[in-house]
C-alpha cells in the first residue's frame, strides 16, 4: 500500500513585493462561509524516467510567479472596525508542504479511500492569532514510480470551489507558458441592477429564511465529527442522458441530484423511517449575477429544496424530486440572490457565533459542474487524471458533490463524490436504483 | 529678509575663501615654480642669442664624463622603474543576484519567527523592532534551508548555498571577462562562517577544473572586512608574480549561522544578514590596462584586536541553552568609531590633498601647544574621493559614518540602497554598492572610490580605487539592472507592518 512521507514545510512568497497598505474586504457571501474550508486534490501522470523532486522545484517557482497576481491569497486575515473579517495584503505568502509517496499514481488511485486521499492535502485550523495563519496550503506529493498529486486547501472565507480551480488553472498556465490566460478579478459583489427592480417586488423569502435559520441557530464552535466516508462514482454520458430523460431534467445536476436524493433517502429510510430526507442545494451564482467566471471570491449560494410530503417508493418519487430541484434552481434568479445579499448586508452581526452553512440536518447537493479542473495542465500533454473536491467539515446528513468528468468521456458524463456515514456509503453503493445507471466506483470504502 | 541674508552671504564668502585656500596650497609648487621659470626665461632672453651660443660652445665635455653621466641617468631610471610597485588593475567583477523565489518579505520573516519561537514572544517582538528599524527592504533573500518551518540548516544545505552563490558569481565573471578557468593564476575565497573540508577554494577549483599550480587561498573567520583583506592579499601576491591574474571570491554563507535560540543580543544577525556574493578579477598584466575598470591605489588595514573590548565586541559563542550564535556587544558603535579614526589617520596623509593635511596639522599643533579647546579639524574626505562605499553593516553604521565624515545623502546613497535591496551581505556588500554607483551612471574616468569595511576582530579596512574608464549605462549584467530605476527610495525610520 502506498505510503505518504512528509519531507518539509515552507512558505512560498510572490516574486514582486505587494504595495504596502493594501486591504481587501470580504463580501457577505464570503463571510457567511467562515467555518468551512475546501480541499482539492488533482492527480497527474508524469513523464517516464523523470527524476523525483524536479517537478516540485519547478512548480514552486511558478507558484511564486502566480502569487504575484493573487495578493489576496498571500495576505492574512484581520478584523475591521466593524468586527468583520477582511484581508490585509501583507505579502506573507502561502504554506507549501512537500511529500513523497511510494508506488505510482495509477496504483494509488486504484486503492485509495477518503482517509488516504486526505493525506495528500495539508490543512491547519485557524490559529488563535489569525494574523500569522496562512489561508492557503499547497501540498505537492511526488510518486516515486511516477505521478504527481497537487493538494490545495484553503479557507472558504476567501474562496469558493470555482475560484480556487481558477487559481490552480492560473498556476498551470504560468508553469506551462508563462502567461495567465484568464487573470482573476477582484471586486465587491455587484449592486442590484437599477432597471431590475419590479414594482411591488416581494423579496425572495424562502432563501432569506434558509440563511436566517442558519445564522440564528449556529451549531457550537466545537462540532463533534462523526466517522464519514466518501465514495467517488462516475456516470457515463449515455447513463446521464437516460437519467435526464427519465426525470425530464434540464441539466445533469438536476437529474443526478434528484437520483442521489432518492437513493440516499432510501438508505437512510431503512434506518430512520420513510420519506425523503431534507435537502439543500448549493450552486455557483456567477452567471446569475452577471459576473465573469474570473471573479475571485465566494459566489456559491445554498437553498433548501421543498418537497411535498408523501411516500412513494417508485419512479414518481424520482421525477417529483427532480421537479422540486428544478423549481428551486429556477427561483434562484438575479432578483432572488440580490434580495439575499441585501438582507445579509443588514443582518451580519454574527461575529461571535458564525453559521455553519452545511451543518445541521440537511443533505447538501453541491453543483460544481462548471469547474474547469481538467483544464489545469502543468506540463504539455498531461491533463489531470482525477480531481477530488471536499468541502469540510462534513456534518449533518451528508454531502453530494457533482463534478465534471475528464475530457473525452462525453459532454454529459459526470463524477459524483458522496460523503455519508461509513455504513451508509457501503449501502448506497449497492442501492438498486443507483445501480440501474451503472456507475463505475472510482473510490469506494475499503 | 535682512536676518537671513548675512548668513547666506557669509557662507558664500567662506566657501570662496576655502576654495581659494585649497587652490593655493594644492598647487603650491606650481605657483612657486612658474614665477621662477618665468624669471629665468626673461633673463635668458635678455642675454640675447649670441651669448647663449657662446655659453653652449664653452661647455667642454669629455667622453668619460658623458659616458658616466648617461650611465648614471640610465641606472637611476632603471632603479626607479624596478622599485615601483606593480600596478594592480581590477579588470571586472560580478555580483550574485539571488533568484526571486528566495525573497523574504518582512511579514514572512516575522511569521516564521512567531511560529518557531512561539514560546518566546518577547524575543519575537525584539526581532520585529530590529527589522522595522533595520533599513532592509522587501526584496532581500535568505537561502532555501532558512525558508523551512522549522529551518533546516544541514551541512548539505550549506554546501548547496555555497555552490549556488559562488558558482553563479564565477560563471558571470568568466562570461564578462572572457577569462578561461585554466588561466587563473591566483584564487582567493573568503567566507567567514562556513569553512568545510575541502575548502571552498578547492570547491571552485574542482568545479572549474583549474590548473594544478594555481595558488589557492581560503580565508575564513575574518568577518565582514575579509573582502578587502583578500584584495590586499591578492595585491601582495601580484607584486611577487609577474604577468598574473587573481580571482577573489567574497561571500557569506547564511545557512549554518541562523541563530535558533532566544537571546536578544544574538538575534540581530538573523534580522540583518542576507544572501550575497561577488567574484572579482584582478590583474597586473599590462595588456589588461586598456579594458580594466579600476586601478587599485591603496589598501589600508587597521586592527584593534589588541584591545580586549574591541576583540570581544563581535563574538561567536553558545547561549545558555547551548545554541551557537554571534553576540554583538553594546559598545559596537563606539568601537567602530575608534577603528575608523585609526584607519583614516593612516589613510589621510596618503590620499588627502595638501590643503587638508596642512589644516589638520595646524589645528593639531594648535590644540597641543596653544589651546586644547580648539575644535579638532575633520579633514574633508570629499576632496579626496568622488564616491564612497561604506559596508552596509546596518543602518546605524552608515548613519555613524555619515555623521563622522560629514558626508551628504548622495555619498551614502549607494550604501543605504544596497542595505535596502540586498540586506547585509557581509564582505560582498562593497561590490553591490560599487555596482549601484555604476548603474546610476555616476562613475567617470579618473573618479576615486573609497571602500570601507568593518569586521569582527575588530578591524577596519579601506581600499582606494581609481576609475580607469567611464562606465556606460545601462549596466546590463549587474545586480541592479532590473531595479535601479526604482532607486533611490525613501527609507522610513520605522517601517510599520
Amino acid at each position: 500500500m502506498a505510503q505518504v512521507s512528509f519531507i518539509c514545510k515552507r512558505t512560498v512568497v510572490s516574486t514582486k513585493p505587494v504595495q504596502p497598505g493594501k486591504y481587501s474586504s470580504l463580501s457577505v457571501l464570503d463571510r457567511v462561509m467562515e467555518r468551512n474550508h475546501l480541499l482539492v486534490v488533482l492527480y497527474y501522470r508524469s513523464k517516464r524516467g523523470r527524476e523525483v523532486g524536479g517537478i516540485t522545484k519547478k512548480l514552486r517557482e511558478s507558484l511564486s510567479e502566480t502569487l504575484t497576481s493573487f495578493p489576496v491569497a498571500t495576505g492574512r486575515l484581520l478584523k475591521d472596525p466593524k468586527e468583520h473579517w477582511m484581508i490585509k495584503c501583507n505579502d506573507a505568502g502561502v504554506r507549501m508542504v512537500e511529500a513523497r509517496a511510494k508506488g505510482s499514481v495509477e496504483e494509488w488511485l486504484r486503492n485509495v479511500d477518503r482517509e488516504q486521499e486526505l493525506k495528500l492535502v495539508h490543512w491547519e485550523e485557524m490559529f488563535h492569532k489569525p494574523y500569522y495563519w496562512s489561508t492557503f496550503y499547497v501540498q505537492l506529493t511526488e510518486f516515486e514510480e511516477g505521478g504527481l498529486a497537487i493538494g490545495l486547501s484553503c479557507t472558504h472565507l476567501v474562496v469558493d470551489p470555482t475560484c480556487v480551480t481558477m487559481f490552480i488553472k492560473a498556476w498551470a498556465d504560468t508553469t506551462l507558458g508563462g502567461k495567465m490566460v484568464s487573470p482573476p478579478l477582484f471586486h465587491p459583489l455587484p449592486p442590484r441592477r437599477p432597471g431590475n427592480m419590479t414594482i411591488g417586488h416581494k423579496p425572495y423569502t424562502p432563501l432569506i429564511n434558509h440563511y436566517k435559520s442558519f445564522i440564528e441557530n449556529p451549531p457550537p464552535l466545537a462540532v463533534a465529527l462523526q466517522r464519514h466516508s466518501t465514495a467517488t462514482l462516475t456516470f457515463t454520458d449515455q447513463m446521464v442522458k437516460s437519467c435526464m430523460d427519465m426525470v425530464k431534467a434540464l441539466t445533469p445536476f438536476e437529474a443526478l441530484a434528484a437520483l442521489f436524493w432518492v437513493c440516499i433517502s432510501n438508505v437512510k429510510a431503512k434506518k430512520n423511517g420513510s420519506g425523503l430526507t431534507n435537502m439543500s442545494i448549493c450552486s455557483d451564482m456567477r452567471k446569475v449575477l452577471g459576473l465573469d467566471k474570473g471573479f475571485f471570491g465566494n459566489c456559491m449560494v445554498y437553498n433548501k429544496v421543498h418537497m411535498e410530503l408523501g411516500v412513494q417508493e417508485n419512479d414518481h418519487q424520482l421525477i417529483k424530486a427532480a421537479m422540486a430541484i428544478k423549481e428551486v434552481v429556477g427561483e434562484m434568479d438575479n432578483e432572488g440572490i440580490m434580495d439575499l445579499i441585501e438582507w445579509l448586508e443588514h443582518n451580519d452581526n454574527y461575529q461571535y457565533s458564525p453559521p455553519l452553512m452545511n451543518g445541521r440536518d440537511d443533505l447538501i447537493c453541491i453543483n460544481l459542474e462548471g469547474v474547469e479542473s481538467y483544464m489545469a495542465m502543468f506540463e504539455d500533454g498531461y491533463k489531470p487524471i482525477r480531481a477530488s473536491y471536499y468541502i469540510e467539515p462534513t456534518v449533518g446528513e451528508g454531502q453530494v458533490i457533482i463534478l465534471p468528468s475528464p475530457a473525452g468521456e462525453g459532454v454529459l458524463s459526470r463524477v459524483v463524490m458522496v460523503t455519508l456515514l461509513e455504513d451508509e456509503v457501503v449501502k448506497l453503493c449497492k442501492d438498486a436504483l443507483l445501480m440501474h445507471f451503472s456507475p463505475t466506483i472510482l473510490m469506494g470504502v475499503k | 529678509m535682512p536676518p537671513k541674508l548675512p548668513e547666506f552671504s557669509n557662507s558664500v564668502k567662506l566657501k570662496h575663501v576655502k576654495l581659494g585656500y585649497q587652490y593655493l596650497v594644492n598647487h603650491f609648487l606650481t605657483l612657486l615654480l612658474v614665477p621662477v621659470i618665468l624669471g629665468l626665461l626673461v633673463q635668458l632672453l635678455q642675454l640675447g642669442p649670441h651669448e647663449i651660443l657662446n655659453l653652449w660652445n664653452n661647455l667642454h665635455f669629455d667622453l668619460i664624463q658623458i659616458l658616466c653621466s648617461s650611465f648614471l641617468i640610465v641606472f637611476v631610471t632603471a632603479l626607479y622603474f624596478m622599485s615601483k610597485p606593480r600596478l594592480v588593475y581590477l579588470v571586472d567583477y560580478a555580483c550574485f543576484k539571488p533568484p526571486v523565489a528566495l525573497r523574504v518579505p518582512f511579514s514572512t520573516f516575522m511569521e516564521h519567527s512567531r511560529i518557531i519561537l512561539s514560546s518566546e514572544p518577547k524575543s519575537v517582538d525584539f526581532q520585529m523592532k530590529i527589522l522595522e528599524r533595520s533599513g532592509l527592504g522587501e526584496e532581500t533573500s535568505l537561502p532555501p534551508a532558512i525558508h523551512y518551518i522549522p529551518p533546516n540548516p544541514t551541512m548539505e544545505a550549506s554546501r548547496q548555498e555555497a555552490e549556488l552563490v559562488i558558482f553563479s558569481a564565477m560563471d558571470l565573471l568568466l562570461n564578462k571577462t572572457g577569462l578561461k578557468p585554466k588561466d587563473v593564476d591566483i584564487l582567493i575565497v573568503n567566507c567567514s562562517l562556513f569553512s568545510p573540508t575541502p575548502s571552498l577554494s578547492a570547491m571552485v577549483i574542482n568545479k572549474y577544473k583549474m590548473r594544478g599550480n594555481v595558488k589557492s587561498f581560503n580565508l575564513s573567520g575574518m568577518g565582514c572586512s575579509a573582502g578587502l583583506i583578500s584584495i590586499d592579499l591578492a595585491r601582495d601576491l601580484l607584486q611577487v608574480y609577474p604577468k598574473s591574474n587573481a580571482v577573489v571570491v567574497s561571500t557569506e554563507i547564511i545557512t549554518p549561522n541562523y541563530y535558533q535560540g532566544k537571546e536578544r543580543s544574538m538575534l540581530v544577525p538573523n534580522c540583518l544578514f542576507r544572501m550575497g556574493g561577488a567574484a572579482i578579477l584582478l590583474s597586473n598584466r599590462g595588456s589588461d590596462r586598456r579594458r580594466a575598470k579600476y586601478r587599485l591605489l591603496r589598501v589600508v588595514r587597521t586592527h584593534k584586536g589588541a584591545d580586549d573590548t574591541a576583540y570581544r565586541c563581535v563574538f561567536e559563542q553558545e547561549d545558555p541553552q547551548g545554541k551557537v550564535g554571534i553576540l554583538l556587544s553594546k559598545d559596537l558603535m563606539a568601537i567602530a568609531g575608534e577603528a575608523l579614526k585609526s584607519n583614516i589617520t593612516t589613510l589621510g596623509p596618503l590620499v588627502l590633498p595638501a590643503s587638508e593635511q596642512l589644516l589638520f596639522l595646524v589645528t593639531l599643533i594648535g590644540r597641543k601647544v596653544f589651546n586644547a579647546k580648539w575644535k579638532p579639524y575633520i579633514p574633508d574626505f570629499k576632496l579626496a574621493f568622488e564616491h564612497f562605499c561604506i559596508h552596509a553593516g546596518g543602518r546605524a553604521v552608515i548613519d555613524e559614518l555619515q555623521r563622522n565624515l560629514q558626508l551628504s545623502a548622495e555619498h551614502v546613497e549607494a550604501s543605504r540602497m544596497t542595505l535596502h535591496r540586498f540586506g547585509n551581505t557581509s564582505s560582498s556588500s562593497l561590490w553591490y554598492e560599487l555596482s549601484y554607483i555604476e548603474a546610476k551612471g555616476r562613475m567617470k574616468k579618473g573618479d576615486r572610490v573609497w571602500q570601507i569595511a568593518f569586521g569582527s576582530g575588530f578591524k577596519c579596512n579601506s581600499a582606494v580605487w581609481k576609475c580607469n574608464k567611464t562606465i556606460e549605462t545601462p549596466v546590463v549584467d549587474g545586480p541592479w539592472f532590473d531595479c535601479v530605476d526604482r532607486y533611490p527610495v525613501d527609507i522610513p525610520e520605522v517601517v510599520k507592518h
